[in-house]
This record gives C-alpha cells, structure tokens and sequence, in this order.
C-alpha cells in the first residue's frame, strides 16, 4: 500500500495575464523501503512539488494524501502534526538552531512530541550510522557544513516519520560526501522502511535511486533508472 | 521555556548584556520611585502621623494652612474626634548649632492630635516652653534637653522629646502647645487656631469663612508639592516606555536573527506556539533577571544612602512600579511575535 501519494496536482500562481501554472496534473506515489528520485534544471517546479508534497502549501487543485488521508481534509494544526508525526524534511538550508546542542535538537522533538519518536538505542544506531555519535554535546557552530547536514537528517529522523522529504540533501557537500549521503538515504528506506523522496539536480545520487521522476516545466515524468 | 533557558545559555554575553541594560533602567526607575516617594513623604508624613481625615481652613487662606487663621465661631463645635491645630514657618536658633528652617505646630494636649504624636524618645510636651521636634534634629547635634530659640523670640525652648518621621513641606516639625503658636504669631486676639482637623470622614463645618477639605486636597495644595510629584511620575512614566521601547528592539533584533531557524522548525511541524512561548518566556527570564539585581542593587542603596538623602523604600510601591516594568517587558515581548507567527516555512524549500 502506497503510503504517499499525490494525484492530479496542479498549481498556479497569479491571475490573468500574471498567471503562471507552475505544476500540470502532477501524480506520484511513494512506496515504504524506496528512495524516489526527482530531477529537474531550476524553475521547473521541484520546490513547488516539494512544498506542497510536504503539506506547506495547499495546491489549486488536486491531492495529497498521506496514509489514505488527504491533507485538505485537515486543519492547519491537524496539518502541524502530521508533518511532525509523519514527515521528515531534510532541507538544503538546514539552519539548526545555534544555542542548541546536537543533543537538544532531539530534546526539543520530545518536547512537543513526547511519544513515538526513536528509542535511544535506535537514536544512538542512526548517530552511528550517520557517524555523529560523538557530537552530541556539540554546538552547531562547532560542525562543520557536511556534519550538520548529517544532524539534521538525525533530526528529520527522530520523530520517526514514515515519509522523508529531502531538498537538495547534497548541495553542501563536496563529491565524497555525495555518495555516503545517497547510501545513507537508500539504507534509511530500506533498514527503517521510509519512503524517501528526495529532490535535486545532483546526477550522482541516481546510483542510489529505486525510482527517477522527471520534472520539467510543471510535467512529472517517470524514467528508468539507469545506473553508472 | 526551554529554548528560552538553552538560548540564555548558549548566549551568555548577548543575554547579560541585555539583563544589564534592564538593570540599569529597573535601578534607576526603582531610584526615583523612591526619591519620589522619600520627598512626597517629607512633605505629608507629619500630616499622615495626624491620622486626621478632614480638615476646616479659613475659607480666604486658598488651602494653605500656614495662611489660615480661625476665631473660636470660625473653629465652630470642637467634639472628641476635631482638634485645633496652629501652624506657623520657623527659623530654630542655637548657640553651636547652624540655624534650622521648620514647621512649628501647636496643639491642645487633651485632643486626639496630641495624643497620636509617636516618640521615639523622652516625653510629650507639658509645658509652654517645652518642644517635641522631629528627629532629623537630631542630626544637627541637638538631644533631649537642649534649648533653643525660635525665630527672633527671646523664649528657649527645650527638647523634651523626639518623633519619627515628622516633616511638612519637607522640613522638620517642631510640636509645642497651641498657645505657643499664638505667641509666635503675635496673636492676643481673634484667631484661635490656623485649621480644625476631624478624624471623621463625614465632618463639616458650615461656620461662615470656613472651610472644611478633605486631606489630599490640602496636600496638593502644599506649595511645589504637585509639581513636583507630577515631574516625577512624569520622569518614571517616560522611563516605562524607554524600556518598553527597549526591549521590544532588542527582542525583536533577536527574534529576526532566529526566523530562518524558526521557518524550519515551522516547516518540520513545530507548532508556532512553541516558537511564541520561547520569544516570551526569553523576555519573561530577561527581565525578571534584570529586575532582581536592580531590586538587589536597590536594597544594597537603601542600607548605604545616607540619611539626609530623603528616599523611601516602600516594598508595595517598588514591587507595582517592578511590575509596571515587568508588564512593559511583556508588551515590548509581544511586538516580535507577529513576526513568529507570520514566519513563512515555504521560505526554506528550495535554493
């Protein structure tokens, strides 16, 4: 059963003569253990897809329903807590708050969010994945660009979304970082059962990819995933 | 509260610099509060010590009781709960000692005036020449038994007692008998008394060229004595809006600096409660930091200032005026919120 899915999305923005469709009956579906690729140049809708994949914006028509539920269906508070519950976002500006500690970018999720988040023993398994166990006590302002991005796809992770919405996860990171971040996301999917969708325009992650969509100019199109 | 705690932490000069700043404008608010007070008091306290609620003048005196004078028809029906009371400006001169400007009050020794004056030390006056002064005579070298002379009288006069807080129009009382009054004023005939004052709150007299006022009515007519309190709340008004203006700046500086932070954390679910919670207990802790040294600041003044320095440290007064800032803090708080809420997490999708 496909625990993501968006249908006959369409988005535009302005009136008249100002108006710009931006996405044209966009559909998509993502399945729990795959890492869903999309692609496309700047301008193409890929961060319009994503913002209303993540329930940020509501789209001018079309759904998009998270576990059989529709996200029009829901309050702005409903739509609050989903996202808590069932989303993790890793964005390109990951922006973790300064005066918190790694340790405490977990501690603020309990506190809004005291149940269902990792046990700390599966906590302290993705840190070790994520080779950041021991920058707990550390300010972000101690890490460097690569090991921030790493804490906050822990902290993405934390709350134990079924779905993952990466941006541009790769966009901080030099070439042999590139490659541990897509096995990274690959073996989240699959050990932790995550569907994860990621959107870039980084070509080296379509080795980790299980499904390549393609946007271009607002058209989403599925393609084979041909690997190097 | 615990992103508030975790920021203060983390940024323990930009905080302090802030609780400084609070520090400085609580303590100078909590400084003039009670200079204003100490003044106000200097001007009343005699007065208050009375416990006297109404007070008949001559109607032409334009409720200055150093400018009045009754006859005994104009006094009109003295019961149990009036008194007669003659007031009059002094100079008190004393070999050795500089000369000291004063208020002398007189008063009939079987009325409830008399009886209310509290001593600190020695007896009440019994004799003509017998004076009980306020304490601050004390210090000008003058104890009890001491004798000096009042303006240009050839009369000494003795200290037979001493009594706290005893000031009009902030200088010292002197209390003697109400036929002194009428020897320093030259009066052999007429007037009997410069006002009647009641401790009944209901008292009126109805005698013509008579007045009767409530109490606060004739201490804002003290001379300088609106005026000067008006400048004050004036001065401690501005200063409740300068911290206002304050600390919603600095709040806001801060706030803004943390919006990008605040959209992911909106985009990823934290609701904008959280986000309104952390800017107001920030200023909540900020402030109530800032007002707890300036209260300690302020209480270290209170055993230190001298006690020339007319200031009053009143708890309830300090602690409305500490919650008037704390107040301000709230409302300069608020201003960034709308920024919080308004916090766009699209912002954050995309490059």
């Amino acid at each position: 059963m496909s625990s993501f899915s968006v249908k006959n999305v369409n988005q535009i923005f302005g009136s008249g003569t100002a108006e710009v469709h931006v996405l044209h009956d966009v559909n998509f579906e993502a399945e729990p253990g795959t890492l869903s690729l999309i692609m496309g140049p700047s301008g193409s809708g890929k961060s319009t897809f994503l913002t209303i994949a993540g329930g940020l914006l509501t789209p001018t028509s079309g759904t998009v329903e998270v576990n059989g539920v529709a996200y029009n269906e829901r309050s702005k508070k409903k739509r609050d807590a989903l996202r808590l519950d069932s989303i993790g976002f890793v964005l390109q500006a990951y922006h973790l708050l300064p005066y918190l500690t790694v340790a405490d970018q977990f501690k603020l999720v309990d506190k809004v969010k005291p149940n269902g988040n990792l046990s700390k023993e599966e906590l302290d398994d993705v840190l070790d994945t994520l080779g950041i166990k021991n920058l707990l006590n550390k300010y972000p302002g101690e890490l460097s660009g690569g090991q921030q991005q790493r804490v906050a796809i822990a902290r993405a992770l934390y709350p134990n979304p079924a779905i993952i919405l990466a941006d541009e996860p790769t966009a901080a990171l030099d070439s042999s970082r590139v490659a541990v971040v897509g096995d990274l996301l690959k073996d989240l999917a699959i050990k932790h059962n995550k569907a994860v969708v990621v959107v870039t325009h980084d070509a080296r992650l379509i080795d980790s990819a299980d499904h390549l969509y393609e946007m271009k100019d607002g058209y989403l199109t599925k393609k084979e995933v041909v690997k190097a | 509260m615990f992103l508030a705690l975790k920021e203060i932490k983390k940024e323990k000069i930009r905080s302090g610099l802030i609780v400084s700043m609070i520090v400085l404008i609580g303590y100078l608010i909590f400084i003039l509060t009670s200079l204003a007070l100490g003044l106000a008091r200097q001007n009343t306290d005699a007065i208050n010590s009375w416990g006297v609620d109404r007070i008949t003048l001559n109607s032409s005196a334009n409720v200055d009781m150093r400018q009045s004078f009754l006859t005994e028809k104009e006094a009109g029906k003295i019961t149990k709960n009036e008194a007669l009371i003659g007031e009059t400006s002094v100079v008190a001169n004393a070999k050795g000692h500089k000369q000291t400007s004063a208020v002398f009050i007189g008063l009939k020794s079987n009325q409830f005036v008399y009886k209310n004056i509290k001593l600190e030390s020695g007896r009440n006056v019994k004799k003509a020449h017998e004076l009980v002064v306020d304490t601050s005579f004390k210090l000008e070298g003058y104890k009890l038994g001491s004798k000096f002379k009042l303006n240009d009288d050839k009369t000494k006069y003795t200290i037979v007692g001493f009594t706290e807080d005893a000031k009009m129009n902030v200088a010292p009382v002197v209390y003697g008998q109400l036929q002194t009054w009428r020897d320093l004023r030259g009066i052999t005939v007429g007037p009997i008394t410069s006002a009647v004052v009641s401790k009944n709150a209901k008292y009126k007299n109805t005698e013509k060229g008579a007045k009767t006022y409530n109490k606060q009515t004739v201490i804002e007519k003290l001379p300088g004595y609106q005026a000067q309190t008006t400048t004050f709340i004036i001065m401690i008004a501005f200063l409740m809006v300068i911290s206002l203006i304050i600390i919603a700046v600095l709040l806001y500086i801060l706030t803004m600096q943390k919006l990008p932070n605040y959209a992911v954390l909106r985009a990823q679910g934290i609701p904008s409660k959280v986000l309104v919670m952390a800017t107001v207990s920030q200023s909540v802790l900020l402030v109530v930091s800032g007002l707890i040294i300036a209260t300690l600041l302020t209480t270290a003044t209170a055993f230190i200032i001298p006690a020339s320095i007319p200031m009053a440290f009143d708890i309830p007064v300090l602690s409305a005026v500490g919650g008037g800032l704390l107040a301000m803090a709230m409302i300069g708080g608020l201003i960034p919120i709308k920024s919080v809420l308004s916090v766009d997490p699209v912002s954050v999708i995309g490059g």
